[in-house]
């Protein structure tokens, strides 16, 4: 479903100095996996993630999106993808403070370029019964707990019904029990909708929770 | 409805940053604020000015017609009254006799003269002139009576005043019939009181701080008897072309066709008015540099709203965000941000011609509303594009990390 051929990743520190960050990348992801990145800090897990989400254009090699070749599309068709295809979850929840916890879960559908075929509201406000934030709402992000934080990015995130979450370190800013949980809400939503979910992680114990994990070290896949 | 949520959310996330930081926004929308005022009101003043003006003309009546010294071109250039000849009282016999004109009187005028009586003076223009000018200029009386042929040929040192002039010199208009003020050096005797013809206000007194007395009382102050210009009325409209032909030869036996012109109220009157609109257009434009300035403020103060909100940026870019969707979002903030100094700046300017309005015809119009709206929305979109435009690039992945 997601397919990386030699993806090369390299950011410009000066003029003259670059820096590799990923080095010639081949994986393959099928559609229904649940899988965890791991290694040490500063291996490029990270850009590997933001690469593969199209959220940056790697400098060398190819990113397949569903047997379509993505690379070098324009950025309105990018960003297209990204809407309808990707959910992404942060370490830091990414939320935005000023709107509320409803108009956060509904501002992927804000972007939608093509007509939904359901109510985004009336899904938000599915996702915010299941997710046990009834109540919350009209809160907005800095008022509510941090698991209650993460569980609105995750439903922010399943608002587009999308193929494929991108969860970059999602328990690094919780605590180990309401880290669990979320890990718990990310298994249930690849066993029972079988979405595929890409974890981002250096703690072997949320990486034990996956079904298959690649370990970078320096910008490759070990 | 996806575009109406789509607005709603853009629109309330403007305005909930412009909440969190409501001093900065008002300071910034201020630049735009007083750009749009100072063109508001030099609009308005100008519009004003050019219908007073107008008033005064149209009180003095139709068909009226001047001659004037200096030619034409210099006179409707804006030249004004340079060297030139006097006339005098041979000349108004000559143009008398021209055919289909009704009145005539000479104008001698000394401005910035000053009438006093019991204690106080008032600044008058005097017109030296002749019975005529009542009918001519629709002089009509208040209390007392008017000029008459008498005391023209006698050129007894009688005065008519206007009751604006007068009211302030005496208790009541009435009883200063039969009082004598002093005017240079001179007792004059108040013979009428004429009705005010409005106006003034504006520094001078319009057409109501004239003083007229006869033509031959002006001898003592003008020892060489003459004029600056000679009023006469056509008997209608259509006999205005003959009246100016006929009265340009005639004068030209004694004079050089340079050295005067004959006019019509209305060339005079479109003279003056395109003066005024020239030295208003040039205050406008002025008075436009502080828009552009506010622009400046409204860009200076995006470029840092866009750098403070890479981060949120990043966010919106990972959920699907296009280009042109973080684009259109900060224009709409910058676009509002200078509406609010529009709308700030009309409403200033509606406070302050509201008591202008006692001094002269002041309004604002429709034209001046749309204007200033659309000119402050203009500014938003100009200089709010490049901050938009260079929140629009980011990256989304530099974006996303920006700490
Ligand atoms: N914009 C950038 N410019 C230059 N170097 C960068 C940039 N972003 C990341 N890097 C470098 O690329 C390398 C990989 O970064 P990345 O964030 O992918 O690491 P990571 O494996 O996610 O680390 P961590 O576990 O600490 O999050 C790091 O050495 C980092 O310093
Ligand atoms: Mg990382």
């Amino acid at each position: 479903m997601i397919k990386l051929q030699g993806v090369w990743k390299e950011y410009q520190i000066d003029r003259e100095i670059t820096f590799t960050a990923l080095k010639d990348i081949t994986l393959t992801i099928e559609k229904g996996e649940f899988i965890g990145v791991v290694g040490p800090s500063g291996c490029g897990k990270s850009t590997l993630m933001y690469v593969m989400g199209l959220l940056d254009q790697p400098t060398k090699g190819s990113i397949h999106v569903d047997e379509k070749n993505v690379t070098g599309l324009g950025d309105d068709k990018i960003s297209a993808l990204r809407n309808a295809f990707f959910g992404f979850v942060f370490q830091q929840f990414n939320l935005i403070n000023k709107l509320t916890v409803l108009e956060n879960i509904l501002l992927p559908s804000v972007y939608a370029s093509v007509k939904l075929s359901y109510d985004p509201l009336e899904k938000a406000r599915d996702l915010v019964d299941k997710f046990g934030l009834k109540g919350k709402e009209n809160s907005y992000p800095n008022k509510i707990s941090g698991g209650q934080q993460q569980r609105v990015a995750i439903a922010r995130a399943l608002i587009m019904h999308p193929e494929c979450i991108l969860a970059d370190e999602p328990t690094g800013n919780l605590d180990s029990k309401t880290g669990e949980s979320i890990l718990d809400l990310l298994s249930e939503l690849n066993r029972e909708e079988k979405i595929t979910i890409v974890v981002v992680t250096h703690d072997a114990h949320v990486a034990e929770r996956t079904r298959r994990t690649i370990k970078m070290v320096d910008g490759q896949i070990v | 409805m996806k575009y109406i949520r789509y607005l709603v959310f853009t629109i309330k996330s403007a305005f909930f940053d412009f909440s969190r930081s409501k001093g900065r926004t008002f300071l910034t929308s201020l630049g735009i604020l007083i750009g749009v005022m100072a063109v508001v009101l030099l609009m308005v003043l100008g519009l004003g000015l050019k219908r007073y003006i107008e008033q005064q003309f149209e009180s003095l009546g139709s068909n009226l017609m001047y001659v004037m010294p200096g030619s034409k071109a210099t006179i409707t250039r804006g030249g004004g009254i340079v060297g030139g000849i006097k006339f005098d009282d041979k000349d108004v016999r000559t143009i008398e006799k021209v055919k289909s004109i009704t009145y005539i009187a000479p104008g001698y005028a000394k401005a910035g003269s000053t009438v006093e009586a019991n204690g106080k003076t008032e600044i008058v223009e005097i017109v030296g002139s002749s019975e005529q000018i009542v009918p001519m200029f629709n002089l009509e009386v208040e209390y007392g009576r008017l000029m008459e042929k008498k005391d023209v040929q006698k050129g007894g040192k009688v005065i008519m005043l206007s009751t604006t002039v007068v009211e302030k010199l005496f208790d009541s208009a009435e009883e200063s019939v039969g009082k004598n003020v002093t005017m240079e050096n001179q007792n004059f005797k108040i013979i009428g009181v004429i009705k005010s013809k409005g106006g003034g206000g504006l520094g001078g007194g319009g057409l109501d701080d004239h003083a007229y007395i006869p033509f031959k009382a002006t001898y003592s102050f003008n020892p060489d008897k003459k004029f600056y210009a000679i009023y006469f009325k056509a008997e209608n409209k259509d006999a205005i072309p003959q009246i100016k032909e006929d009265v340009q030869r005639l004068l030209e036996r004694r004079y050089d066709k340079d050295d005067f012109s004959v006019l019509e109220q209305k060339e005079i009157m479109e003279t003056i008015s395109s003066i005024f609109s020239i030295i208003n257009t040039v205050l406008v434009a002025i008075a436009a540099i502080s828009l552009v300035v506010g622009g400046i403020g409204i860009m200076n103060i995006m470029y840092v709203t866009v750098t403070e909100r890479i981060r949120e940026i990043g966010i919106r870019r990972a959920l699907g965000a296009k280009k042109s969707d973080i684009l259109a979002q900060f224009l709409t903030e910058s676009v509002i941000l200078s509406l609010i100094g529009g709308i700030l700046g009309l409403t200033v300017s509606y406070v302050i011609v509201f008591f202008l309005q006692s001094l002269f015809p002041a309004y604002i119009d429709a034209q001046s509303i749309i204007l200033a709206l659309g000119v402050s929305s203009a500014i938003g979109i100009i200089f709010g594009v490049f901050p938009a435009k260079k929140a629009a690039d980011l990256t989304p992945m530099d974006a996303i990390r920006y700490e």
